[in-house]
C-alpha cells in the first residue's frame, strides 16, 4: 500500500468514526432534550391533548365537506382521508426531528443562532435535537384516520395489504420531503431573517392544499406543487399509485429519489446560507 | 379601587402608540399580506372545484368565493390578536408583577394596547388582503358596498371578542408554560366554529349546538352573514352578550390571577 492510498484510507476510517460519533451525540441529545421535556409532566400533557384537538378540528373540516359533497372531484371519503392521514404523519415525521429547523427564526431574531456556531458541532446537529418533540397526538389521530381509511378500502377490495407498507414508506420520504422544504425555506432567514411569511406559503399553505386531490386546483398551482414546493409527492403521487393503480410501481423508486436529492439540496443551499449569515446582534 | 373612566386619556394613548409602534413595519406587513391572500386563494380554489361538480347550495360557488374572501380578510381583526395580549411574554421576564402594580386595571390597559394593534392590521393587512382577492377571483364588493357598514359593526363586536379571549388565553400562562397551545387551540376552533371555512348551517347538527353555544359564529359567521347580506340585525344581540359575558369572566380572572402571581428571584 503506498502513502496516498494509506491515506486516503486513513481519511475514510476518521470519517466513519466521526459520523458515529455524531449520531451517538444525537441520539444523546435528543434523549437529554425528552428528559428536560419531561421535568414539566403536566404542560406535556396539555401539549399533547391541545394538539390532538387541533388536529382533529384540521380533519373536521375536511370530512365536513366530505360528509357534505361525498366526493373531490371523483375521489371518495377513504381516499381524501387517506391524504389528510398521510400528510398528518409526514408532517409528524418532519416536526418530531427538524421542528428547531422550522423555528429557526427565533434564533436569527434573538441572536441565539451565534451560540451555536460557536459550538464544534454541525450548526445543524446541536440545533435540530433541541426541539425534538414527540407527538404522540398527532400520530394516534393519523394512525386511526389512516386504519379508518385503509380497512374500507381493504374491505372493499379497492387495495390489498401491500398497500400499509407501501403507505409507510411513502408517510417516511414525504417526512424527509417536507424537512428539505422547510430547510429550504428556513435557509432563506439567513439573508432576510424573517422567514415566517415564506413559511405560510411553502409549508402551512402548501400542506393544507395536498391535502385535497391536486386535481382540485388550478393547473399551475398543481404543477407548483409538483415542482418547485414537491408536496403533491406527498401524499397525492403515492396515492395515485396505492389507491389507484394509476402511473406505475417506479413510483416508489421515484419517491426515494426525489426526497434523497431534495435533503441534498437544501442541506447544499443551508451550507451556502450559513457561510453568508451575518448576526443581528451587536 | 382601580378607575376605568378617569383613564380614558391613557387608554386612547396606549392604542395610538401600539398602532405607531406597527406603522414603523407597514412594508414588510405588506408583503406578509401575499401570503394571506395566498391562503385565501386556495381556500377559494377549494370551493371552485367542488362548485364544478356541486351546486353549493345556497351560496353557489360565487357566493363561497366572496365567503372565503370577507372571512380572510376578517381574521387580521378577529383572530390574529397579540399571543395572550403578551401576557405569556410578561409571566416569563417577571414585568406582569409590574403590570398588576400599575394604577390601571390589566385588562384595559392590555386591550386598550391590542385595540391599537387591530386598528392597524384592519387598515394595513385587512383592507390589503380584501383587494387582493376581489382582484384575485375578479369579484366586486356584495351589493356595490351597502352591506359593509353593518358587517363591519359586527367585526368590531369580533374584534373585541377576540381581544377577551386572547387576554384569558394569556392569564393561563400563570398555571402553564404552554399557553401558546390554547392560542392555536383558539385558531384551530375559530376556523370550525367561527364558519371560517365552511358555513355553519354545513355542519353536521351536534356541532352546530356546540358552535351556538360559543362565541365563535359572531366572530366571523355572523359578520359574513352581513357582508353577504343574509344576516338578521338581531344577530348583533348575540355578538353583544357576548361581549359583556366575556369582559366579566375576565374581569373575574384578573382577580384570581392578582392572588396566583409569585415573583421569583432578586
Amino acid at each position: 500500500m503506498n502513502e496516498q492510498t494509506y491515506e486516503s484510507a486513513r481519511t475514510s476510517v476518521d470519517r466513519r468514526k466521526r459520523f458515529r460519533n455524531y449520531i451517538k451525540l444525537y441520539v444523546l441529545l435528543i434523549r437529554t432534550s425528552i428528559r428536560s421535556r419531561m421535568q414539566y409532566r403536566f404542560n406535556f400533557a396539555f401539549g399533547t391533548v391541545l394538539a390532538a384537538i387541533i388536529q382533529l378540528s384540521e380533519f373536521l373540516m375536511v370530512a365536513i365537506v366530505l360528509a357534505k359533497f361525498g366526493a373531490v372531484r371523483g375521489w371518495t371519503m377513504y381516499e381524501v382521508g387517506y391524504l389528510f392521514a398521510v400528510m398528518t404523519l409526514a408532517k409528524t415525521v418532519y416536526r418530531t426531528f427538524g421542528n428547531e429547523v422550522h423555528n429557526l427564526e427565533r434564533y436569527l431574531v434573538e441572536g441565539e443562532l451565534d451560540q451555536l456556531l460557536t459550538k464544534p458541532l454541525p450548526v445543524l446537529l446541536s440545533l435540530m435535537p433541541r426541539g425534538f418533540r414527540l407527538m404522540p397526538g398527532e400520530l394516534l389521530q393519523a394512525g386511526a384516520i389512516l386504519t379508518w381509511a385503509i380497512g374500507a378500502m381493504l374491505r372493499s377490495g379497492q387495495i390489498s395489504w401491500w398497500a400499509i407498507p407501501q403507505t409507510l414508506f411513502a408517510a417516511l420520504t414525504g417526512g424527509i420531503l417536507l424537512f428539505a422544504i422547510g430547510m429550504a425555506t428556513a435557509t432563506c432567514g439567513f439573508w432576510t431573517t424573517r422567514i415566517s411569511m415564506l413559511q405560510n406559503m411553502t409549508e402551512d399553505a402548501a400542506q393544507t392544499a395536498a391535502r385535497y386531490p391536486l386535481t382540485l386546483y388550478p393547473g399551475w398551482m398543481s404543477a407548483l406543487m409538483l415542482t418547485a414546493i414537491p408536496v403533491g409527492l406527498v401524499s397525492y403521487v403515492p396515492a395515485l399509485y396505492i389507491l389507484r393503480g394509476e402511473l406505475g410501481a417506479w413510483v416508489f423508486p421515484l419517491l426515494a429519489v426525489a426526497s434523497a436529492a431534495a435533503v441534498l439540496l437544501a442541506l447544499a443551499f443551508w451550507r451556502f446560507g450559513i457561510s453568508k449569515y451575518q448576526s443581528t446582534g451587536s | 379601587m382601580i378607575s376605568f373612566r378617569s383613564n380614558t386619556r391613557l387608554y386612547s394613548a396606549l392604542a395610538a402608540k401600539a398602532y405607531a409602534r406597527n406603522i414603523q413595519y407597514r412594508g414588510s406587513h405588506l408583503l406578509h399580506n401575499f401570503a394571506s391572500a395566498a391562503f385565501g386563494y386556495l381556500y377559494a380554489c377549494i370551493w371552485i372545484g367542488l362548485g364544478r361538480d356541486h351546486s353549493l347550495g345556497e351560496y353557489g360557488t360565487h357566493g363561497m368565493m366572496q365567503y372565503i374572501t370577507f372571512t380572510q380578510t376578517s381574521l387580521w381583526v378577529a383572530s390574529f390578536t397579540t399571543v395572550g395580549l403578551g401576557i405569556p411574554q410578561s409571566v416569563r421576564t417577571g414585568q406582569i408583577a409590574l403590570d398588576l402594580m400599575r394604577p390601571v386595571h390589566l385588562f384595559a390597559h392590555l386591550a386598550a394596547k391590542e385595540w391599537g394593534q387591530i386598528a392597524y392590521q384592519f387598515l394595513y393587512k385587512s383592507i390589503p388582503i380584501y383587494l387582493v382577492m376581489l382582484l384575485a377571483l375578479g369579484l366586486t364588493p356584495v351589493d356595490g358596498g351597502r352591506t359593509l357598514p353593518i358587517a363591519l359593526l359586527a367585526l368590531a363586536g369580533s374584534a373585541y371578542m377576540g381581544i377577551c379571549i386572547g387576554y384569558m388565553i394569556g392569564v393561563s400562562a400563570l398555571w402553564t408554560t404552554e399557553s401558546s397551545w390554547l392560542h392555536w387551540g383558539n385558531q384551530a376552533l375559530m376556523n370550525l366554529l367561527a364558519g371560517f371555512f365552511i358555513p355553519l348551517q354545513w355542519l353536521p347538527g351536534w356541532l352546530q349546538q356546540i358552535a351556538w353555544a360559543s362565541p365563535y359564529p359572531f366572530m366571523l359567521y355572523a359578520p359574513t352573514q352581513f357582508y353577504l347580506g343574509k344576516g338578521n340585525p338581531l344577530a348583533l344581540l348575540g355578538t353583544l352578550a357576548w361581549c359583556v359575558a366575556l369582559t366579566i369572566l375576565c374581569l373575574l380572572l384578573t382577580r384570581v390571577m392578582r392572588r396566583k402571581v409569585e415573583v421569583q428571584g432578586g
